[in-house]
């Protein structure tokens, strides 16, 4: 009899124990929520007040004050080359260490294992140096400047995940499209590139996910507003908006949203990606 | 496939990734293990000077702090943080109509950018405006109404906290997939033979998901040496670097002082107790099981 029947039975503490928890854990973003709809005099006299009406002024003054349309651009032309870098890179080299045979062995796994210590290296060490190099290749201030850092930080990743699968998978089907008289690039692009495309998109949403997110590259290498990121906007919220916390809030919640509707659409995606990086790296 | 296995094709295939990697990971490695050695304000050629910068490193007052605040935020991290999210896993494995969905919801602080979650929980610990310390007053215990951000020794805590919230349902879900790999014969072996579900829980599951603990654990400390847009959003490592961590800085002496050698040692070392974290985990029941020999 399989276990899980066994827990069909009701467990009343164990579910209050868990939705308590879940509503610690939701208790901020609800907060945001109930603060945006406040004005300033409320959030600081009376900040328990639950608000008296859907007053939206914080959310059209966050909207008057932010440049959303160049920060989305930035950061979504920067993902979409450093994704479409990646992605084309990465597969081509797992395909070449998984399917390419090697007189030396060893020298292909060592490449692996090579790869995917870069998961390891913590981006700080990096940042000096990267900023150094960005000046001696004359691209500060480019969408380049952040693509190649970007593009480099997901070499560990996405190896991991297509060999990984790769490794996993039996070769007859290309054995077969050889004696069809495949060429390498037929091999790869049309018959390897279908059979990875689940972990095609893990890797994509997951590097997505990143880029959106990253703050240490874009603040050590953006300077120029006009190429300015949406976390590098997030960070100047306080100097730009100073005692407006009704607009602060405003503006975090115009990111959060998107966010978590990024992560309701692809969660599955989202969720195997972070924890096959953390398990198998 | 040996038809395309030609040196050239090989080189071809790998050339485009190994160059960006080195140029962009490897190499900046040894870039920042250079500066290290040097004085550099960023005009002119740095200057070599041996180990000075360690040296000074050992002075360094504010180095000791945001050493030691390091040290608080993981440890306070880890003992929030294991033991929680073990917890939350054992509770959220349970299939029942409605898990899904509260699983998804506990992971989902951790898909926020670092620098909203920073910016989010201003709100929650700001002394005066917080709702922490609002809630507090409001049910009359105004004397742990604490300054939770700002002042001089309770941000490494908070800092705990915050991290402990973003990371409480992903390390959960880590742990869920380890304790879906623990066959169910095993449990039933055990009620059959009477054990408790206690007994269950410490002679089956937690020596069973061994490998699981030291790889969150491992897991928990690179997160934490990652932790920078939360102090930058919390106190930008204010009073006076009072709430500084290592990594904050190393930022803030090398970008915002133009301290750029000294800044790059402090890096090095950062990165050197980082691996030196994870090696004793990783190596901790080996020397255990040593120790226990040598006792004997």
């Amino acid at each position: 009899m399989p276990a899980q029947t066994r827990d069909r039975r009701r467990h009343p503490v164990q579910t209050l124990i868990t939705a308590g928890i879940t509503v610690l854990v939701v208790i901020p973003f609800v907060w945001m929520v109930l603060l945006v709809f406040k004005d300033n005099a409320s959030i600081l006299n009376d900040p328990l007040a639950l608000p008296t009406s859907l007053n939206l002024d914080n959310l059209s003054r966050a909207l008057d004050t932010l440049d959303l349309g160049l920060l989305y651009k930035n950061t979504f032309v920067i993902a979409a080359l450093a994704l479409t870098v990646q992605l084309f890179i990465t597969f081509l080299s797992s395909f070449a260490l998984t399917r390419l045979v090697y007189r030396r062995k060893w020298l292909a796994n060592a490449i692996y294992v090579f790869f995917i210590a870069g998961q390891a290296i913590p981006p700080f060490i990096l940042l000096f140096p990267v900023y150094r190099i960005t000046i001696e290749l004359g691209i500060q201030n480019t969408y380049l400047s952040l693509v190649l850092p970007y593009v480099a930080m997901s070499v560990g990743f996405n190896t991991l995940l297509f060999v990984g699968f790769l490794r996993g998978f039996p070769t007859e089907i290309e054995e077969a499209a050889v004696l069809d008289g495949a060429n390498l690039w037929t091999m790869a692009f049309r018959v390897v590139l279908p059979i990875v495309m689940p972990i095609v998109v893990t890797v994509f949403i997951f590097n997505m996910l990143y880029i959106w997110n990253e703050f240490p590259f874009a603040v050590t290498l953006i300077s120029d507003p006009e190429m300015m990121t949406i976390p590098l906007a997030i960070s100047q919220f306080k100097g730009q908006f100073t005692i407006d916390y009704g607009g602060i809030v405003a503006a975090s919640l115009l990111f959060i949203i998107p966010q978590l509707a990024f992560y309701a659409v692809f969660q599955r995606f989202i969720i195997g990606g972070m924890t096959a990086g953390a398990v198998k790296g | 496939m040996k038809w395309f296995s030609s040196r050239t094709n090989k080189v071809a295939l790998i050339a485009p990734t190994l160059a960006v990697y080195l140029a962009y990971i490897v190499a900046p490695i040894f870039i920042a293990a250079y500066y290290s050695l040097t004085r550099f304000s960023g005009i002119g050629q740095p200057q070599f000077i041996g180990l000075d910068n360690y040296h000074r490193l050992l002075d360094d007052p504010l180095f000791a702090i945001a050493l030691k605040n390091t040290v608080i935020v993981l440890v306070v991290t880890l003992a929030l943080l294991i033991p929680g999210a073990f917890g939350l896993a054992l509770l959220m494995r349970r299939s029942v109509r409605g898990m899904s969905a509260v699983r998804a919801i506990n992971f989902s602080p951790a898909i926020i950018a670092p620098i909203l979650v920073g910016l989010i929980w201003v709100f929650i610990l700001d002394p005066q405006i917080g709702l922490v310390n609002n809630v507090l007053r409001a049910v009359g215990l105004e004397a742990l109404a604490l300054q939770w951000i700002g002042g001089p020794d309770l941000t490494p805590f908070s800092l705990a906290i915050v991290q402990s919230w973003q990371s409480l349902g992903y390390i959960a879900t880590i742990f869920i997939a380890g304790l879906t790999l623990i066959p169910d014969e095993l449990y039933e072996a055990a009620a059959l033979d009477g054990a408790s579900g206690s007994q269950k829980l410490f002679h089956i599951t937690i020596p069973l998901l061994n490998e699981t603990f030291k790889m969150s654990t491992i897991l928990v400390i690179t997160l934490v040496f990652k932790i920078f847009e939360t102090v930058l959003q919390l106190t930008n490592g204010g009073p006076n670097h009072l709430s500084e961590l290592l990594v904050t800085y190393m930022y803030n002496t090398t970008f915002t002082a133009g301290e750029y050698g000294y800044g790059m040692s402090i890096a090095v070392t950062t990165l050197a107790i980082t691996f030196l974290a994870a090696a004793v985990i990783l190596g901790l029941p080996a020397l255990r099981r040593r120790l226990a020999r040598t006792e004997s």
